[in-house]
């Protein structure tokens, strides 16, 4: 069994703001929605439920949440959180033209609150923009408190953090299941970078590489069947599959003297993102895991890294401009190849949101490294962490 | 200090101060929810002769990795044997390069030297970075590192069974300062000896 410590940044607030604003931000016009109809019970956890309801809604990047008098689309039903089951019944109607959006009930175990609430943000995100949210999105990352560095999950807000480790050595780089059971992440727990798995719902975990020599850099593939990872047990690090199922490992790459790393699946599974020097500083390269000459994609900038390739089919990337780290999102259709975040910090190791959209990152100022969300429409960089520490290498769940 | 890894010393204490010091560092602490303890030991790697103590965790080995490919790199030291008393000076290494310098050579002439006097002992390489450019590829680079010295020593008679690597990326500097002075140190390879 595991030693699981709950923290959480939220202080709940028991009042529900009502600001009136049509805002017009980078992202463009955004929607007014009106909770207030939405019955909760007068607890703490009606207006939990209620404050992350209105918080997840403001950052899908979609919506304000208003005043009843200003909006014309409303979410109205009932919140019961205070069952054996928690659930709510909820529609989305627009005043003005009497259409229905949604009409859903959502149920959760009742200490899952907050999960409830994230999820009825999406329900209402995708009944009415017909685009995934990113509410009910888990975060897994690296923190470093008091120097020890370990392993950490969240929510897309920030709250529900939970540190899934206790050991107390360097690690890198956590990557999703599809499903969201599991991770995958490199550890020197055992004093050699070795790459483990550690299932969320018993925390145990499992040795997927420790081959003499470096292992490190794993992603998993959209069928969950697929590990691809660096090794340099053959005498140079290169990038191999793991086939999960069959315990069998394939060579994908054989390049002395160069350096490849960090290598990110394409959402089927065909391709595979990653870094690599073969042509100078550190770019982007695409290779087909079956066989085949690998392809180089970026070319601006002293050095792109660190690549997540989105189901959006875009890829999201650190990119070294001037000096900077910024983010940039590479379009294999357009060949574009622009940064999204700008504001004199560091922004790097990005991971795309499931909505597509959003993007969460570590931004490093002045020596203190948190993440952020960014959003690729333009709206502000939202922190996330806002404990103690520094917080890094991110990843988010694709549900 | 950060990093004990190697010194077989890998055991965490539990409910040790720093664990302490994250709930009262933390804004608000909802709850802490203890399993059954710390009874989880991970299986013995084969090949390995001392097993790790955790915090609850439980590590699952499977008794054999990956296909048929060929293991061209020796197998791992027993972390337990590590000798202190051996210090030789860190080979440096250009930004984002491991090509060995010429002012780097007389180091490990030395190295390969002592291998030769100390028929018993065994060499880990362990190859770092500075903290510039990202994690996942200084690892590589890292081990890069590790693995251009482990060359040539080789290449100057060591036996290759003799040496192994170990990448640390950019997680263990000598030095943590946020300036060249300190990069340029930490672009280096260590020596880490052990008892055979």
């Amino acid at each position: 069994m595991a030693v699981v410590v709950v923290i959480s940044g939220f202080i709940v607030a028991a009042a529900v703001a009502a600001d009136v604003e049509i805002v017009k931000s980078g992202s463009g016009d955004k929607l007014p929605i009106d909770i207030s109809e939405l019955k909760v019970p007068m607890s703490a956890s009606g207006a939990l439920f209620r404050k992350i309801l209105k918080d997840d809604l403001v950052n899908s990047g979609w919506f304000t949440v208003t005043d009843p008098k200003g909006s014309p689309l409303v979410v109205s039903g009932t919140a019961d959180l205070d069952s054996s089951v928690a659930s709510v019944s909820c529609d989305v109607t627009h005043r003005g033209i009497s259409k229905n959006y949604m009409n859903q009930r959502i149920t959760e175990k009742p200490d899952q609150v907050r999960r409830l609430a994230h999820r009825l943000s999406d329900s209402i995100v995708e009944s009415v923009k017909q685009v995934k949210g990113m509410a009910a999105s888990r975060i897994a990352f690296i923190g470093k408190v008091d120097g020890a560095k370990d392993l950490y999950v969240c929510d897309a807000d920030g709250g529900n953090l939970i540190r899934l480790t206790q050991q107390r050595s360097p690690c890198l780089g956590p990557a999703w299941w599809p499903d969201g059971s599991k991770l995958l992440y490199m550890s020197f727990h055992r004093g050699f970078p070795d790459v483990y798995m550690i299932d969320l719902s018993t925390n145990r975990r499992t040795v997927l590489a420790a081959y003499p020599g470096l292992n490190s850099g794993g992603d998993v593939s959209a069928d969950g069947r697929r590990v691809v990872m660096t090794l340099s047990k053959d005498g140079n690090p290169e990038l191999y599959v793991l086939h999960v199922d069959e315990n069998r490992l394939v060579r994908l790459t054989q390049t002395p003297k160069v350096t490849e790393a960090s290598p990110s699946w394409s959402p089927d599974g065909r391709e595979i993102v990653f870094v690599s020097n073969r042509t100078g500083p550190p770019q982007l390269h695409i290779l087909n895991p079956d066989g085949g000459e690998p392809r180089q994609i970026t070319y601006r900038g002293s050095e792109n890294v660190a690549p997540d390739w989105g189901l959006n089919g875009r890829i999201v990337f650190t990119s070294r401009r001037d000096g900077r780290y910024v983010i940039c999102v590479f379009d294999q259709t357009e060949n574009t190849n622009e940064p999204v975040a700008t504001d004199g910090a560091d922004y790097e190791d990005p991971s795309w949101a499931p909505d597509g959209r959003h993007v969460v990152c570590a931004r490093t100022e002045r020596y203190q490294t948190s993440l952020y969300v960014v959003d690729t429409q333009g709206d502000a960089p939202r922190k996330l962490t806002t404990a103690k520490g520094d917080w890094y290498s991110p990843a988010c769940s694709a549900q | 200090m950060l990093l004990e890894c190697g010194s077989g010393e890998s055991e965490v204490d539990m409910m040790g101060s720093s664990f302490l010091k994250l709930l009262v560092t933390c804004s608000l602490v909802l709850g802490v929810m203890a399993g059954s303890g710390c009874r989880g030991f991970f299986t013995k790697k084969p090949g390995s002769s001392k097993a790790g103590k955790l915090p609850g965790e439980e590590i699952v080995v499977p008794e054999k990795q990956g296909g048929e490919e060929q293991v061209s790199l020796p197998e791992r030291v027993d972390a337990g044997a590590r000798i202190t008393n051996v210090v030789f000076d860190s080979v440096l290494f250009d930004y984002d390069g491991f090509k060995i310098r010429d002012s780097e050579v007389d180091k490990m002439e030395k190295v390969a030297k002592f291998l030769k006097q100390s028929a018993d002992v065994l060499l880990v390489v362990e190859g770092n970075c500075d903290e510039r450019g990202s994690a996942e590829y200084n690892m590589a680079l890292g081990e890069h590192r590790a693995l251009a010295v482990r060359a040539y020593l080789v290449n100057i008679g060591v036996p290759a069974s003799r040496v192994q690597t170990k990448s640390f990326g950019e997680e263990k500097p000598v030095d943590p300062a946020h300036a060249e002075s300190a990069w340029r140190l930490n672009r280096r390879a260590d020596f880490a000896f052990y008892r055979q």
